[in-house]
């Protein structure tokens, strides 16, 4: 049976060492993160996932210039974001991001009164269409930061920007999204 | 109203993203069989004869460093001459520093900074290292790390880590509970002290909870080992590790 799963140094370190398998696990690790933000990119699934696969070939190869002890996750991202800006200067369009609340969370589990969760919901969705409207430097780190909860250096790495950038980029998308909210409620 | 980044942030968990593919990576191999132009064939077949081209060069000694300079293939070469793996050392510094607990604070400072009373496990004895972390990226109010270092209770990998104690305001949300787990994880109802709780075991990533204003945060389970979550009235302690049920409930009930 197996053991306690390794952590990401150990997994990386035995990669950089030609284990195939460590890889792999590395990859099961983050295809998720690395999926998403190539999709906040790209607008594309399939893009996304050209991108995805790509960044994790590219990884792979330039693992040696990883240095230990260095944070995977930005080095990664920086990979993927850039496949993935590439695949959509290169096919000179761009999807429009359209996030989607999902339906799930049935009733029948413990939940709050119906009524709650309906107007919750509807908030959510104008919230997020809001979001979606957004211009698509706006969106970008908006997506970064909070849906896909990077923190400041992995938004950085993702968006191609020094981390510096990112505080007043994301100040700078808030208060537009802010007004649009305030605008919308009082209308 | 909530803040507008506590609402985004709540956003994060229901957010309805296109399925991750199913192994990237060794996806990557068969869609590039299967593709004519950038099939792997043709790689291969380019690879190939760039290395033979290489050998070939570097079978000319007085040339070799330079041609290797102008391939930049050093590296490649260090990397093939590398020793036999060795068991690596553990992370120097505090136990628990790489696993993106917060700010390493004293158990005073801590507590300065959250407003629960923190709850200590008494069989573990003192915690090894203390980390606070503030919002929005955990609930409001804060999250305490505990990490405990113990001789008798495996690590985890390369953390060191033995035990991992978490406490933030908050409940468990059965609405996103099971949702969020991850497969091959069971669940199992468990009472501590007079606090319900659950007792995960398999290897559970993430889980959801929510905090009093009922926005989900969805928190990673950071030694991806068995958990314990019970409800301490309103604080949510997670106790992680390489632990028996038992075991991870003794620690629990030690707690005040």
């Amino acid at each position: 049976m197996e053991g306690r799963p390794a952590d990401d140094s150990e997994l990386i370190s035995r990669a950089q060492r030609g284990d195939a398998a460590a890889y792999e696990e590395i990859v099961q690790r983050y295809q998720q993160v690395a999926f998403r933000t190539a999709y906040v990119i790209t607008g594309s699934a399939a893009d996304a996932e050209d991108a995805a696969q790509e960044g994790f070939v590219k990884a792979y190869r330039a693992l040696g210039r990883f240095r230990a002890g260095a944070e995977w996750r930005p080095w990664l991202l920086r990979i993927v974001a850039n496949e993935a800006r590439n695949r959509v200067r290169s096919s000179g369009r761009r999807h429009r991001l359209e996030l989607r609340l999902t339906e799930g969370f049935r009733p029948g589990d413990a939940a709050p009164s119906p009524e709650a969760v309906a107007v919750a919901l509807d908030e959510r969705k104008r919230l997020l269409a809001m979001v979606n409207a957004l211009s698509d430097e706006d969106r970008e780190v908006i997506a970064s930061r909070y849906f896909l909860e990077l923190n400041g250096e992995e938004t950085a790495a993702a968006l191609g920007i020094p981390e510096g950038t990112v505080k007043s980029r994301l100040s700078r998308a808030l208060a537009r999204l802010r007004a649009r909210v305030e605008e919308a409620a009082s209308a | 109203m909530p803040d507008l980044e506590d609402q985004l942030i709540s956003l994060a968990p229901t957010i309805d993203w296109p399925p991750t593919p199913a192994r990237l990576w060794g996806g990557a191999k068969q869609r590039r069989v299967e593709g004519a132009f950038r099939g792997q064939n043709r790689w291969a077949l380019a690879a190939a004869a760039v290395l033979l081209i290489v050998a070939t060069l570097l079978a000319y000694t007085p040339t070799r460093d330079a041609i290797a300079d102008w391939l930049n293939v050093h590296t490649i070469f260090r990397r093939t001459e590398m020793p036999p793996p060795s068991p690596s050392p553990l992370p120097s510094g505090p136990p628990g520093r790489y696993l993106n607990l917060g700010t390493q604070v004293t158990l005073a400072e801590a507590q300065q900074g959250v407003p629960w009373t923190i709850l200590l496990p008494a069989s573990l004895g003192s915690p090894d290292a203390v980390y606070l972390q503030q919002p929005p990226s955990v609930p409001s109010g804060g999250e305490v790390s505990l990490v405990y270092v113990r001789s008798d209770i495996k690590a985890s990998g390369l953390t060191g880590v033995s035990v991992l104690v978490t406490e933030a305001r908050g409940r468990v949300d059965e609405r996103y509970f099971q949702k969020t787990l991850g497969p091959g994880v069971t669940i199992e109802q468990v009472t501590v002290n007079g606090h319900s709780g659950y007792w995960i075991s398999g290897r559970p990533h993430q889980f959801v909870i929510t905090d009093a204003a009922g926005n989900p945060y969805p928190e990673t389970l950071r030694l991806a080992t068995n958990t314990l979550v019970i409800d301490e009235g309103g604080t949510l302690v997670r106790i992680e590790g390489d632990l028996s049920k038992d075991q991870a409930i003794q620690i629990a009930r030690s707690m005040s």
